[in-house]
């Protein structure tokens, strides 16, 4: 896996004009699938709410979907972990994640085997439905 | 060249001049007839009464009305359309007569310099690579070739979401135009997008679902590198660089939630920075910088702003580039 690109002519295409073809088509699909969507953003406008007020705090206060798992983490985390305040101890660990996340190939140097794919796959398959879980509980909490 | 061959390109030359020369006088014609008639130099009732051979009397119906006083800000406001007419005008009959003089150059040429005629594209390509000598490392990256393997639709993730990036800074520089960051003129602005500005409503809906498609491409891309061990050596940067990207696209989201300077937005953006407050150490430096303050206010939307527009864009083009260039040297990972 450490050779890049010693690939033979029969298993390879040229980069140009075959596969930046191929790339060409897929950025004509998206900007059909935009014109679409502008279409239908003709007939139902993204809209907005009533203008801010910083001296009315509305019931549900909510971030965007892509963050509520993180929010709905903080929410449900116990007041005093360690005695740690509960929300700063959230806050550190899911940084503390991002970094491992981050740094992630530096942790995991061995050969990639059929196996750790597998592994993989299922550990991306748990986390993903932890996080629609978390999604769907603050979206309805 | 041959005789024949010579003959034909002055039959040729003759048949555009006299079309040209036709097209022109059409021009100028229509041109000359649509002022009279705005105006109002033409006598409609004797127009009239000519053709139908009846007196001239009792025909003022027919006056067409005054000419409109040309506004030049309601090509956004969408109340008339005469700014278009002429301007569609003389984009056909420009583009007619571009074509006319380039097929007379080109004739012409053929005939003087008894060569063949070279296309404009090849022209430009060789006048651009004689003062940039971009050429040969250009086809080296071209021609550098891509495994087959690489043709799979998962692949096309990071792509994707590489060219929901333009969309988005094709869309928002649009949005931009009308967009004012102030706490008075922010709600007002957007309105006036979503309700006045043509296609402005369908510009946010893209800009707005695009945004959101970003975050979803990307984390589907993040996941099939993860899936896939393409993160391994010698690919340790490229995740790296990945992943602040995926940081960068998440700071989009959560900077521009902030400018409809809705309910919504003031308040996601007050919990949101609040969480940020909480780190420990940092926490009071960090929320203070992002609200300007200690409270959500004008100051940060003005910085929320320079942020989405400004400083994340930088970022993430300059963190592309570096991600592209490195996955063009690796190359594609062999899947297993």
């Amino acid at each position: 896996m450490t050779t890049p690109n010693p690939e033979t002519e029969k298993d390879s295409i040229p980069f140009y004009p075959n596969h930046v073809k191929t790339e060409l088509y897929v950025m004509i699909g998206i900007v059909v699938l935009a014109v679409i969507v502008g279409f239908l953003g003709l007939l139902f406008p993204v809209g907005l709410q009533a203008p801010s007020d910083p001296l009315n705090t509305p019931m549900h206060v909510k971030p965007e979907w892509y963050f509520l798992f993180l929010y709905q983490i903080l929410k449900i985390i116990p007041p005093n972990i360690l005695g740690i305040e509960g929300t700063a101890f959230g806050v550190v660990s899911i940084m503390a994640a991002l970094v491992v996340v981050m740094l992630w190939p530096f942790f995991d140097k061995k050969e990639d085997s059929k196996k750790a794919t597998w592994i993989r796959l299922a550990v991306t398959i748990l986390g993903l439905i932890l996080v629609i879980a978390l999604t769907i509980w603050g979206e309805v909490s | 060249m041959t005789d024949s061959s010579r003959k034909k390109f002055i039959i040729g030359l003759a048949v555009m001049l006299v079309a040209g020369i036709v097209l022109i006088a059409t021009a100028v014609h229509v041109q000359a007839m649509s002022t009279a008639v705005q105006a109002g130099e033409i006598n409609w009732p004797l127009v009239e009464a000519a053709l139908t051979n009846q007196p001239a009397s009792g025909l003022a119906a027919t006056i067409p009305p005054p000419k409109q006083e040309p506004c030049l800000s309601c090509h956004i406001t969408g109340e008339n359309k005469n700014l278009w007419t002429p301007l569609a005008r003389w984009l056909v009959f420009g583009t007619f007569g571009l074509v006319f003089a380039f097929g007379v150059y080109r004739s012409a040429s053929v005939w003087t310099q008894r060569k063949r005629w070279k296309p404009l594209t090849v022209r430009a390509a060789a006048w651009v690579d004689e003062r940039y000598q971009i050429s040969e490392p250009l086809s080296k990256i071209l021609k550098k070739p891509v495994p087959k393997y690489a043709l799979h639709w998962w692949y096309c993730l990071g792509g994707i979401t590489a060219f929901l990036f333009v969309v988005q800074g094709l869309t928002g520089i649009m949005l931009a135009f009308y967009y004012k960051p102030t706490a008075a003129g922010a709600y007002a602005s957007i309105q006036f997008i979503e309700n006045e500005v043509r296609f402005g409503s369908a510009i946010r809906a893209i800009h707005s679902w695009a945004a959101n498609g970003m975050i979803v491409i990307c984390v589907a891309h993040m996941l099939r590198v993860f899936i896939m061990g393409a993160y391994k050596r010698p690919r340790e940067l490229n995740w790296v660089s990945g992943v602040l990207l995926l940081i960068l696209t998440l700071a989009f989201g959560f900077t521009g939630y902030l400018l409809p300077w809705d309910q919504r937005a003031f308040w996601a953006t007050t919990v949101g920075t609040q969480i940020a407050g909480v780190i420990p150490a940092i926490g009071n430096l960090a929320l203070v910088f992002l609200r300007v303050g200690w409270n959500v206010s004008e100051a940060t939307l003005g910085r929320f702003y320079a942020l989405h527009i400004i400083v994340i864009p930088l970022a993430t083009v300059a963190l592309m580039l570096v991600h592209f260039m490195m996955v063009r040297r690796l190359g594609v990972k062999k899947p297993l």
